[in-house]
């Protein structure tokens, strides 16, 4: 079991696995703990996680998103898997406009509740995800409008609401 | 017996919950008593933290953050102050580590205790609820002493703790840890060996280590399903690293285990306690850190009382933070309760939620029971049957009694 | 209350009425979105070190039943609409009680997008007990102190309303009512 595997056998083994894999790919360790690897495209997601679970290699601790902002013109979605004291980051840039990557939850089920976050705050939309529904904003959320990127205005909220009384009031 | 119809029926539960803490919504898809799926709604307690700590500066991210959640406030400090640390390049004095470990095992102490009154409470043992929740003030005395609050003490800096630990305060909590510790002995009797109480957790909620992998459970709930999954000893981080934690498991994987787990876990709290303050390090209490961090990513992980805390920060240099991710580990469980609800008798379901220890809780007394179209449900005397034979399985014979 | 009632007989009956609901009110609590402090804490008041229910303060569950609803937290978009449908709920006269930073202003979650910034602006609140969270005998001292403004039966519903305000005024004023613990 990978459970008795050891910090720095965990990170050689995940950068023989992933950097060998099919498509060369970019790695770095950040730190004696930490290795980062960065796709060149989102359809690579799905070929490297499978090798992760092939190897039985730590488990998806979280996905975290990151807006590089509107000037940069990317999202970077980060998935990142834990195995003794190691964390294995598989890093996906993706365009901010259109921005689409592959579900996880046939391989790992319990990706779910990270995609729909994923997807609700940072305006991805996960393909193949099982349950599209929101999971943490309000019902009454405007479309089109996700919080953890960098360019969010509040006030679009506000003048949403005051035209939701506005209607309402008409009625 | 089975129902001569199946109709399936949608209860939805929440988010407005009579006694105990925070909303969430689920949506229960019943067949006659039986669970056949579960939605769950979260939501109501979001607040928008990971953005407000975008224009916040460090400092002032640290109090945000210890208000997540009011349970385990200073593991969320802990994460988010180690993680600066870290990229900061500050090392901390060992004996503010210590201090953090101590006040870290006190915090799962109350939170074990407070967990447990909330599942005695579920499972309709209210004089357990009440013992749990007396003995927890031990706890929060102790908490209040060091830190002048009950919850949300504070203690830590960047760089460091804010409060550090007289020979009054070592006293004291010795004292405290003998009384928990002889109350706990008798927890762990009640829990394993009271009959009504066994009949609500037994074989209820059962998750065998397989699925809890799949499903990603953490923490307690994990390791109640034979999975060892602690941040302590897997990554050790602080005064962990010297002072290793013996992992409580169990095979069993239902609300008993889960139970027991946490239960015993208590013990292990106490040991480490006591360890720590045997040998707690003379020196300085903090460190100094400058306002700007400087550029980098890190990621830091945690084990707060419920499971792994995951925290990721990214520094552009500045004295306010670019992201703060966390992945707080009740919704890693969620996924499991979901899953392990379908196939348990409605009224288990608050059990089986309460056992995950989630961050917010549920309680059936607000079920409303929609009824799609005219069914006609079942009789009441098909309902007695049910009831009859549900009890005779659980070896408790009711067809002698008669109804007027 | 029926109108067809003698002077008198209505003034007993009334007199009765505040009497009753003094001595044994039911509560309510909603959460809106709070961090589970002052939630553990308003728990706490129920258990043996504290207490509440020798005042005959019960905490109950459907707002159906309830006379004073207890709220905390800063009130997230999401829980708005509960929450204005749980006070609909309760029957006249209610009471809405505020307990914590964040009920009161939004506290240390003033300004993020998802909050109400207070359940005043949400509902119309009786009175306020402030702290981060509140001790337990703070919770309890602001209750009763809601409570005791009942005493003088009020002539007509305004009279209510302000003899209520000024209550929940000096509530909100007084030091932090922890200390008064020994």
């Amino acid at each position: 079991m990978p459970t008795s595997m050891t910090t720095a056998e965990a990170i050689t083994l995940a950068t023989d696995v992933l950097v060998n894999w099919v498509w060369p790919v970019e790695a770095a360790p950040p730190a004696p703990d930490r290795l980062d690897v960065t796709l060149k495209e989102p359809k690579e997601l799905i070929p490297m996680v499978t090798a992760l679970r092939v190897q039985r290699l730590g488990y998806l601790s979280a996905i975290t998103g990151l807006d590089l902002g509107p000037e940069d013109g990317r999202l970077e979605i980060l998935y990142q898997f834990c195995v003794a004291a190691a964390v294995i980051t598989i890093r996906v840039p993706i365009p901010r406009e259109d921005a689409t990557i592959q579900s996880l939850t046939d391989l790992i089920p319990g990706a779910e509740p990270y995609e729909r976050e994923l997807s609700e705050m940072f305006g991805v939309t996960v393909v193949g995800m099982r349950n599209p529904l929101r999971l943490y904003l309000p019902d009454d959320w405007p479309e089109g409008v996700y919080p953890l990127r960098k360019d969010f205005d509040p006030s679009v909220l506000h003048n949403h609401h005051k035209e939701q009384s506005d209607a309402a009031a008409e009625d | 017996m089975q129902p001569q119809k199946t109709e399936q029926f949608t209860v939805p539960i929440g988010p407005q919950h009579p006694a105990l803490k925070e909303p969430s919504s689920f949506l229960i898809s019943v067949d006659g008593e039986v669970v056949t799926n579960a939605i769950v709604r979260l939501g109501y307690a979001h607040r928008g933290i990971e953005k407000a700590t975008e224009s916040r500066t460090y400092v002032q991210n640290l109090y945000l953050l210890e208000r997540i959640c009011g349970i385990c406030s200073h593991i969320h400090g802990t994460a988010f102050a180690m993680g600066v640390e870290r990229l900061a390049g500050v090392e901390v004095p060992p004996r503010a580590q210590a201090i953090r470990l101590i006040i870290a095992e006190l915090e799962r102490i109350h939170s074990h205790m407070l967990w447990l009154g909330v599942g005695a409470h579920q499972g309709g043992f209210d004089a357990l609820f009440m013992f749990s929740w007396r003995d927890r003030e031990t706890v929060m005395d102790l908490l209040e002493s060091i830190s002048g609050n009950r919850v949300n003490y504070s203690a830590n800096v960047l760089g460091g703790v804010k409060f550090d630990l007289t020979a009054a305060h070592i006293g004291d909590i010795l004292k405290a840890l003998d009384y928990l510790e002889e109350r706990t002995h008798h927890y762990l009797k009640v829990v394993t060996t009271d009959a009504s109480f066994l009949q609500r957790t037994r074989g209820i909620g059962t998750m065998t280590r397989h699925q809890a992998e799949v499903l990603g459970a953490i923490g307690p709930t994990a390791r109640a399903s034979g999975v060892l999954r602690d941040v302590r000893i897997e990554a050790p981080y602080g005064a962990y690293v010297d002072h290793p934690v013996t992992t409580i498991t169990d095979d069993r994987g239902d609300l008993e285990a889960r139970f027991a787990v946490r239960i015993k876990e208590l013990f292990e709290s106490y040991r480490l306690i006591r360890e720590v303050l045997d040998d707690l390090p003379p020196g300085d209490i903090k460190t100094r850190v400058k306002r700007k961090i400087p550029e980098g990513e890190a990621a830091f992980r945690v084990e707060a009382p419920r499971g792994e805390l995951f925290y990721f920060i990214k520094s552009d240099g500045t004295d306010i933070p670019s992201r703060v991710k966390v992945r707080t580990p009740t919704i890693c469980n969620m996924t499991s309760v979901v899953k392990l609800a379908v196939g348990h008798q409605l009224a288990d379901v608050p059990m089986i939620l309460a056992g995950i220890d989630p961050c917010f809780s549920c309680n059936d007394r607000m079920v409303r029971v929609n009824r799609n179209n005219g069914s006609d449900g079942w009789t009441w005397e098909q309902l007695r049957q049910h009831g009859i034979e549900y009890y005779k399985q659980r070896s408790q014979d009711y067809d002698p009694l008669v109804v007027g | 209350m029926s109108s067809n009632l003698s002077k008198p007989w209505q003034a007993a009956l009334d007199q009765i009425t505040t009497w009753a609901r003094i001595n044994s009110p039911w509560a309510i609590h909603f959460n809106s979105g709070s961090c589970n402090g002052c939630d553990i804490e308003i728990l706490a008041t129920l258990t043996p070190r504290y207490d509440l229910e020798r005042f005959g303060i019960k905490l109950q569950g459907s707002p159906r039943h309830a006379d004073v609803l207890i709220c905390t937290g800063p009130v997230s978009r999401q829980a708005r609409e509960r929450l204005i449908r749980t006070y609909e709920q309760m029957h006249e006269p209610k009471f809405v009680v505020a307990v914590g930073a964040c009920a009161l202003s939004g506290g240390i979650f003033q300004g993020c997008y998802n909050v109400m910034d207070g359940v005043e602006n949400v509902i119309p609140v009786d009175a306020y007990i402030p702290g981060c969270p509140p001790r337990p005998e703070a919770i309890i001292d602001g209750i009763v102190k809601l409570l005791g403004s009942l005493q003088e039966p009020p002539a007509d519903e305004t009279d209510a309303g302000e003899t209520i305000a000024a209550a929940a005024g000096e509530i909100a004023a007084a030091p932090h009512a922890g200390s008064e613990h020994g």
